[in-house]
């Protein structure tokens, strides 16, 4: 979704030219520089990490970059931006600025190979970066799960709130699904529990069958779709809210109401199966598979439903079909998020599946922008770093959050970065060329 | 054969009888005209053929095929055109967007493809691209391909619009007052277009029209609509000179 | 049978609450085109406003040592906190929703949730954690009909329900911002073109809204004397599946919707186990909305939620 070429503004304050001479050195470094650099800082902290932030003071690494600390500490503030600056800032700075164009020479090389071999030489660079950052404490892993769930949750919504336009209120209904659905199937065939019995399979064989796990639960929670998307062809906008809401209230009592699962009490006993790399993975097969999408015609054309859907029918674009669609897929991604939810927290109860999670979920794809991939992925790390970070200030983190949003709405009502599309040969290739037009066969921003 | 065919069609809405016995013939080739004052229910007949409405009573063949009962975008896969009155753009797709988009029907790739960008879905949305761009250069509107659809001239938007409607391969298409709102200038262009796209993709065309000059000159046969009822047809100058067409509805109206 | 009749008074209870605030979401939805997701909050805020008043009363009284019959102190408290409440309603509209007024309706939506949280919080962060009484201001009294047993508490919040919607109904019907109000439930684009001001029909509706909730919110107080700061978050949302559900931009109903909600949940609860009302009162509402997609009284116009 290109707008028309930008050209640039010709009128600047002297300040906001300084301000862009001073980031636009740092625009010229392709991403496995940045890649590269990140590597080095969380390499370093492991090697020097504990020992460094004695030495300024710090009793241990700040685990947050150090926002907990500042909030809640502010005498050892200078300490922990000390820290910040030897061993995060320095080592970026140095490889993406010095190195600036051996990572470019390198990015153009890496461009010259097939596209999908490069983007998984840079995929396992951003793992080994989360896998050495996570080591350091069992919170930093933990944090990066969820964030990494929350991503996987808030794409999924943006196929049904922002591209295909409507105001769904049943996705945590869709993770709650997911998330039973898969804690059943792995407690029942492979955990010794007193509701279920002894594993009906050898629990050794547990990881391997994982997989298809998440994929059944995230079919259940796709057949679960169909109560909302079949109304969805009759009716639309608010009347779709409701009916989206009442699905809601219903799975979630429906699931109070069945002891076998716990009842209120919730459900445990989940093996401990959704490490770091595994939710990883299916994040990034997350990403991948709605990007593929949406970019295709036949993603396109929620965006026809929802802005001309009369036009769209004449246009031959089979309108029910894609509204099935949109909301299957969707629900089956959000019941995959739900299901890793259950095996990273191994506990599930249905009062996480309520009117706080629709509004953790509706926020974070309200925030990051809809209508995009990039924003989504934004929307739900900003968020819950924000949650994190701002963990110090106890109660009036709920109150520093909301009004946060609501500037983002005065000022960006479609979120932070909407209606931009994601073109992943463009984000890879060397950044010191003067061209940038480089297209890649499909419209890119 | 007749391509579309039209029998007794007659359509309430509620206690208000929208069309009566309407009866249509287009055979293969015609650019025909239905010509009739506001809320004669013109766009209405559109509406019934392809399938925003089910009619009343009253039989549509297409090509032998029953129409009454399918879905608009049936109707349109099976190769029934149209554009809108009031265009109907998609505000947020650029203009190659829009016309790749009604290609939908003819992509085979499914749900796999989608999602996994499969070599048989880049082979078929590098051919979309390039049968949007061939149209659009048809229409005179290939400059403006990548350009969001909402920031173009009226006039280039129109085209646009017709443009999508060709690219779902239609054998009939029906254009729902095509010069709305146009200058003498763009309506011998828009008229040239449509005679251009007539002879070179073999089209049908049905159109809805208020210009006389315009309907005059590029129909072979015209109706006059006038409350849901056809008061006449036949060739433009059995048109004109038609007293009751005349009456109801030429001699109110200014000439361009 | 007297169950049956029992379970109908408590009932129109329980929906008097749901009506009243279904009222003020289905106000905000019909002239302003927009969801007020914060409104279910601003029952709360009313009803710890009444708290507050009521309060006041009782320790100025016992101060001066005047004795306020109960029904005198209930009564100021409803009007100065309905009066009080409307102005939070208009703060709410003016900060977050009249800025946001060519935005998509989604981005307005979010914000209101966003204001919710805020106010619940707020309200955390001035009461704490413990729960604050309503004062006992009306001596309970149980009346017997037949097998019936009826409180006055419960006639009085029946009563004081269906009064103050009447007084909506009139105001709306027979005074000019009333009737401005209904002009731009039909046309919110041309009426602010006629001369009427929008900004402040946005916040006589808002206030009007506001203040109803205020009423039920202490309504509710009598009833449930123990309030906390999430008291508002389900009825919120209930009230606003009612308020669609009785058709978009119709008072009556959405004020019909909300006793039928009320009896649903109310009758579901003493047929089955208690722990099935929300399933089976959700279902029944998905059945109906099933077979009348546009609610009791909307028009079949769907309205789309444009970006």
């Amino acid at each position: 979704m290109a707008e028309s070429n930008p050209t640039p503004s010709k009128t600047k304050s002297p300040f906001k030219l300084r301000w862009q001479k001073f980031w636009g050195v740092f625009s010229e470094v392709p991403l496995i520089g940045w890649l590269i650099g990140i590597l080095a800082a969380v390499v370093l902290e492991q090697l020097v990490g504990a020992l460094f932030a004695r030495l300024v003071g710090l009793s241990k690494i700040p685990v947050l970059f150090g926002f907990v600390i500042v909030l809640g500490r502010p005498r050892l503030i200078p300490g922990t931006l000390i820290y910040l600056l030897t061993i995060y800032a320095l080592p970026i700075g140095i490889i993406t600025l010095v190195g600036k164009s051996l990572t470019n020479k390198l990015a153009g090389m890496l461009a010259k190979i097939p596209v999908w071999v490069s983007a998984l030489i840079h995929l396992a660079l951003l793992y080994l970066i989360l896998h050495y950052w996570a080591d350091i404490s069992d919170y930093r892993d933990l944090v990066l799960r969820l964030t990494l769930i929350a991503i996987m949750l808030t794409l999924s919504l943006n196929i049904v709130n922002g591209y295909l336009g409507e105001f769904s209120c049943s996705h945590p209904g869709f993770m709650a699904l997911g998330a039973y659905a898969a804690s059943v199937l792995s407690v029942v065939f492979f955990v010794q529990d007193k509701v279920f019995g002894p594993p009906i399979l050898p629990p050794a064989a547990g990881p391997f069958i994982f997989p298809i796990i998440l994929i059944l639960a995230g079919l259940v929670a796709a057949v679960g779709a169909l109560l909302v998307a079949i109304p969805s062809f009759r009716t639309r906008g608010d009347y779709l809210a409701i009916i989206s809401l009442a699905f809601m209230f219903i799975i979630k009592s429906l699931i109070e109401n069945l002891e076998i699962f716990g009842g209120p009490r919730g459900f445990m006993d989940q093996p401990n199966w959704a490490s770091l790399p595994i939710v990883f993975i299916w994040a990034m097969l997350c990403i991948w598979t709605i990007n593929n999408f949406v970019t295709s015609t036949m993603g396109k054309a929620l965006n026809a439903v929802r802005d001309e859907e009369t036009a769209a029918n004449a246009m031959s674009v089979n309108t029910r079909r894609t509204k099935m669609i949109g909301f299957m897929f969707a629900a089956f991604w959000a019941g995959i998020a739900g299901g890793l939810f259950a095996h990273v927290m191994r506990y599930v109860n249905p009062g996480t599946f309520g009117i706080q999670k629709l509004a953790e979920v509706l926020a974070m794809v309200y925030f990051g922008g809809l209508n995009s991939v990039v924003g989504s992925i934004v929307g739900a790390v900003g968020f819950n770093l924000m949650s994190e970070a701002l963990r110090p200030l106890e109660l009036y983190k709920w109150i520093i959050i909301p009004l946060l949003l609501i500037l983002v709405m005065l000022y960006r009502p479609s979120g932070l970065i909407a209606f931009k599309e994601f073109n992943i040969a463009k984000i890879l290739r060397p950044k010191n060329t003067k061209d940038d037009e480089v297209e890649d066969g499909t419209t890119a921003d | 054969m007749a391509l579309l065919q039209i029998e007794k069609m007659t359509h309430f809405f509620g206690g208000l009888r929208a069309v009566h016995d309407y009866n249509l013939e287009i055979v293969p080739g015609q650019i025909r005209g239905l010509i009739g004052p506001n809320g004669a229910g013109k766009t209405t007949i559109f509406n019934l053929i392809t399938g925003i409405y089910t009619p009343t009573e009253g039989r549509i063949e297409f090509e032998g095929t029953n129409l009454i009962g399918k879905q608009p975008y049936e109707v349109a896969s099976l190769g029934l055109g149209r554009t809108f009155q009031n265009l109907r753009l998609w505000r947020h797709m650029t203009v190659l967007e829009h016309v790749i988009q009604a290609r939908y029907s003819k992509l085979t790739y499914g749900l796999a493809g989608a999602l996994l960008d499969t070599p048989k879905r880049r082979e078929q949305e590098e051919e979309s691209r390039k049968i949007a761009y061939e149209l659009l250069d048809l229409v005179g509107a290939k400059k403006f391909a990548d350009q969001v659809v909402i920031n173009l001239p009226y006039g280039a938007q129109r085209r646009v619009e017709l443009a999508r409607a060709l690219a779902i391969n239609p054998k009939l298409l029906f254009l729902d007052e095509p010069t709305a709102g146009m200058n003498p200038e763009e309506l011998a262009q828009i008229m040239g277009t449509i005679r251009q796209i007539h002879k070179e993709l073999d089209l049908t065309i049905f159109l809805i029209e208020h210009r006389m000059k315009f309907v005059m000159e590029l129909c072979d046969i015209i109706q006059t609509l006038v409350f849901g009822e056809v008061i006449a047809e036949g060739t433009p100058e059995e048109i004109q000179n038609n007293p009751e067409v005349v009456e109801a509805y030429l001699g109110k109206e200014i000439e361009t | 049978m007297t169950s049956f009749l029992q379970n109908l008074v408590n009932a129109f209870q329980w929906g008097s609450f749901y009506a009243l605030i279904a009222l003020g979401y289905s106000m905000v939805y019909g002239v302003l085109m927009l969801f007020n997701f914060a409104h279910g909050d601003i029952f709360m805020v009313g009803a710890y406003i009444g708290f507050f008043v009521s309060s006041a009363m009782l320790a100025a009284a016992a101060m001066f040592s005047i004795a306020l019959p109960g029904w005198l102190v209930l009564t100021l408290t409803i009007i100065l906190a309905m009066f009080l409440t409307s102005f939070v309603g208009m703060l709410v509209e003016r900060i977050g929703y009249r800025p946001l007024r060519g935005a998509p309706r989604a981005s307005a939506a979010i914000t209101g949730l966003m204001i919710g949280i805020i106010l619940e919080t707020g309200n955390l962060a001035i009461f704490g954690a413990q729960r604050v009484s309503f004062p006992a201001l009306i001596e309970s009294a149980t009346y017997n009909l037949g097998g019936v047993y009826i409180t006055n508490k419960k006639i009085l919040i029946v009563f004081c329900s269906l009064l103050l919607m009447f007084l909506l109904h009139q105001f709306v019907q027979r005074t000019k911002w009333g009737m401005a109000m209904r002009a731009m439930a039909y046309d919110y684009v041309v009426v602010p073109l006629m001369g009427v001001p929008i900004n402040t029909i946005a916040a006589l509706t808002f206030g009007l809204g506001s203040a109803l909730a205020a009423a039920a919110g202490i309504l509710f107080g009598l009833a449930y004397p123990v309030l906390d700061p999430y008291m508002g978050i389900l009825f919120g949302w209930k009230a606003f599946v009612a308020a669609i559900l009785g058709g978009r931009g119709s008072i009556l109903g959405a004020a019909l919707a909300g006793f039928l909600l009320g009896f649903i949940e109310i009758f579901v609860a003493a047929i089955f186990p208690s722990t099935l009302r929300d399933l089976i009162a959700y279902s029944i509402i998905l059945l109906i909305l099933t077979f009348r997609p546009h609610g009791f009284f909307g028009e079949a116009y769907s309205a789309r939620l444009r970006l």
